[in-house]
């Protein structure tokens, strides 16, 4: 039994549960400690150890009960079957009546299929079979039993994709034999025996019993890998090429991505807050104990508020890289200090207001409506220096996204230049593979040299790792 | 601690009963976990909206096992001078003055300054003892005979730095003092650490503690801590104001009422020899189960429905 704790916390793990060995042990230290007798004491005890919050224990709850589904609760109360409907119940009742044809009352009672078993050989000894046996009787022990075995027997527990499911079916149903079944029925069929019905119907249950415990087993042991499966993907895709059905989970991802740089930084910026010991003012102060210094005084470290200012080219051709920076960046409120956004193609305008008002998604949405277009980096360079050059100051941080594609016009330079010299660090990220930085119109090379770094940015790796850097640097 | 020397907490049931002795009605869930942290000698990290209970049930468990409970309240900026140990500074000076007039005698007759140091040597360091050693709530809970309860109440209120302070405490029961070395518990305690979310707890500290949960309890359980604490409201009352907080947390409001704000509140009715709820009742008592103005506006709308609801008519 602790093989099968063991194997409960690889399904825990595979759903975001974070389990430790050290957990693992208090765990089969409870179930060595509460027994095995009250499930819900045990699904209690578990869940203290296991669970961490209560959003993980309602992820525990769910496991628990597919887990322990088969094992605590259908063999020890033998609960009539309730995952398959009607089909079910008229064949208990129709058992019922087979066994009593079998006792040796045949008659009006007796289904078609028994009487027209009676003097074909083919359908008598489908009868016989185990398989066939237990799906008659309705013996649904047996039946669990045949399939878990056919399971193990074809590795089901390896399944990590949706895709595999009709694959795993069809496999189990191979090793359970169902190939006789589905035999009799085309022969019952040719012949348009009247028993055909029956025989259809033994073989939907089998084929939706099946299908159910692979569903099942395709939910503990696979979901989660698929998960991480799809994050890990997704994390790598370009960002223009993700599709319009994933990107809420991309807004997931880059949420969670924010809350670990976080949770990174904040701490770090915690510990800053003291400075050391001022010797020199602790002296003076002690003049007045007789030299005794009673009291400490710490050299507060004064910090300058950092600040930065996002650059976003929001047309089409970067327009999906910088709604992620953004998200990105306001996303991190928590640690980064004031954020300003602009956002431009032909021409330039603070966006920072739409984020106050509006949640981030709404907002990059207008933002995106509202400035979207053909780029002209020239004349939003202007806009910037308008509007915000004599707010640079060696405290603050550009970050610029754009790929530099300047439709032949008049880079501007020189206003590059005058924000590099006076700004802490200009960053520009560009949704270009660095190949490409500097063919046909790009200006991306000569903005460079106006920029403390300058880095490829098209999927959500990079992009953590860039903002990472980002936060570090301004620490 | 040992189990033997707690018959209180052989079992869940007892425990259950134990708890109810004392006016404290929990849920199964709860005695389990009193149960699996005593019999594992583990921590339990209580988490759970304000006013369900989490204080409570340690001074609870520490009323069932006649300890002495020991509570650390955590704030932003407490630290181990004050949750730990502190030196006596004030006795440590007075201790340097009576050495300064004892060195003369000391020293006497030592030749030379090797020999003074070495002389000095051979006294004890009582500078540093366990003499001059103030405990302070953790330490304390380390040194009881008997064992205690240790409440580290609302531990999210306190800075990540803290946290790591309290690693060792929890998972081996010793506090390291440098200047002494370790000192180990003499009777592990049992602790108990509620928090009440309002931040992430490290996962390092979560992995110590058992992980129990409380949530607002069920009319049934809610019904039995009502007539277990106000035992003198009529039963046909106290059916109607369960049932009305009820249908009051599932409203929208800044502070939905916990279990401590029905019980003031069937109290304040009691005085006020009321019988049955009406509107004007309840809206002249509502302040006792709504703490914010514009939670009291938001429901005054409503209250006819809730009234009515609640089976008063």
């Amino acid at each position: 039994m602790q093989s099968n704790i063991v194997s409960f916390i690889q399904v825990l793990r595979s759903h975001e549960v974070r389990v430790s060995p050290a957990e693992s042990l208090d765990a089969v230290n409870v179930v060595a400690t509460l027994g095995y007798s009250d499930r819900s004491l045990l699904r209690d005890g578990l869940a203290m150890t296991l669970a961490k919050t209560p959003e993980e224990e309602v992820i525990f709850l769910q496991c628990f009960d597919h887990f322990f589904h088969g094992e605590l609760v259908d063999f020890a109360t033998a609960d009539p079957p309730q995952a398959t409907d009607q089909n079910v119940l008229s064949l208990s009742a129709e058992s019922a009546d087979n066994v009593k044809a079998r006792d040796g009352k045949p008659g009006d009672g007796a289904s078609p299929l028994i009487i027209v078993a009676r003097d074909n050989p083919m359908l008598q000894s489908l009868l016989q079979s185990p398989l066939m046996q237990s799906l008659v009787h309705n013996d649904r022990n047996e039946l669990t039993m045949a399939i878990t075995r056919a399971a193990d027997q074809v590795g089901l527990q390896q399944i990590q994709m949706f895709t595999q499911k009709g694959q795993f079916t069809r496999k189990i149903l191979d090793a359970l034999g169902e190939e006789h079944i589905r035999n009799a029925v085309i022969a019952l069929e040719k012949a348009e025996n009247p028993a055909l019905v029956e025989v259809q119907r033994y073989r939907d249950i089998l084929r939706e019993q099946v299908r159910d415990y692979v569903e099942r087993e395709y939910l503990l042991h696979a979901e989660g890998k698929t998960r991480q499966f799809m994050d890990e993907i997704l994390s790598k895709t370009r960002l223009n090429n993700i599709e319009h059905t994933y990107l809420h989970k991309v807004h997931e991802l880059v949420r969670k991505m924010a809350k670990k740089l976080a949770s990174r930084h904040s701490r770090k910026r915690r510990q800053l807050r003291r400075g050391q010991l001022n010797m020199a003012k602790t002296m003076r102060k002690g003049i007045a104990t007789d030299g005794v210094m009673f009291h400490t005084y710490w050299r507060q470290v004064r910090k300058e508020k950092p600040q930065i200012l996002a650059v976003c080219d929001v047309s089409g051709s970067v327009a999906a890289y910088a709604k992620f920076l953004l998200l990105f960046l306001y996303s991190l409120q928590d640690v980064l200090p004031k954020v300003r956004s602009f956002a431009f193609s032909s021409h330039l305008g603070e966006v920072s207001d739409y984020f106050d008002s509006y949640s981030v998604e709404k907002a990059i949405e207008l933002v995106n409506w509202k400035y979207g277009g053909a780029t002209d980096y020239g004349n939003s360079l202007l806009d910037f220096a308008r509007l915000a050059l004599n707010d640079i100051n060696s405290n603050t941080t550009v970050i610029i996204l754009g790929d530099a594609r300047n439709n032949n016009g008049d880079p501007k330079l020189e206003i590059m230049q005058s924000i590099y010299q006076r700004s802490r660090q200009v960053i520009w990220l560009n949704p270009e593979s660095r190949r490409a930085w500097g063919t046909g119109d790009s200006e991306m090379l000569r903005y460079q040299s106006a920029c403390h770094f300058s880095a490829e940015c098209n999927n959500l790796k990079q992009l953590e790792r860039i903002v990472d850097q980002l936060l570090k640097s301004i620490g | 601690m040992q189990s033997q020397d707690f018959p209180q907490l052989a079992s869940i049931e007892q425990i259950e009963q134990g708890f109810e002795s004392f006016g404290y009605i929990c849920s199964r869930k709860i005695a389990t976990s009193v149960f699996l942290a005593f019999a594992l000698r583990k921590p339990i990290l209580v988490e759970g909206p304000p006013g369900v209970g989490k204080t409570e049930l340690a001074k609870t468990t520490a009323l069932l096992l006649d300890t002495p409970l020991i509570r650390l309240q955590c704030y932003e900026g407490l630290d181990e001078a004050k949750a730990l140990y502190e030196w006596k500074y004030g006795k440590q000076l007075l201790y340097t003055q009576v050495l300064k007039e004892k060195l003369g005698d000391l020293l006497h007759g030592a030749q030379g300054l090797a020999e003074s140091v070495e002389r000095l040597h051979q006294f004890g360091d009582i500078f540093y003892s366990e003499d001059f050693l103030e405990p302070r709530p953790l330490l304390k809970a380390m040194q009881q005979e008997k064992g205690a309860i240790l409440l580290i109440d609302e531990v999210d209120k306190s800075d990540y730095e803290f946290e790591s302070l309290l690693l060792e405490i929890l998972s081996d029961y010793q506090i390291s003092i440098p200047e002494i070395g370790t000192v180990k518990a003499r009777t592990t305690p049992m602790v108990f650490l509620t928090s009440n979310n309002s931040r992430e707890i490290s996962d390092a500290l979560k992995r110590r503690c058992l992980h129990l949960y409380i949530p607002f309890p069920t009319v049934e359980l809610e019904q039995r801590i009502i007539r277990s604490r106000v035992p003198d409201v009529d039963e046909k009352l106290r059916h109607q104001l369960v049932e009305f907080v009820h249908s009051l947390r599932q409203l929208d409001l800044k502070k939905v009422p916990a279990i401590s704000e029905t019980i003031d509140w069937a109290r304040s009715l009691l005085l006020m020899h009321a019988e049955q709820l009406d509107e004007d009742l309840v809206r002249n008592t509502l302040n006792v189960l709504l703490k914010f103005e514009d939670d009291i506006e938001a429901t005054d709308p409503e209250l006819r429905g809730l009234v009515r609801d609640s089976g008063s008519d």
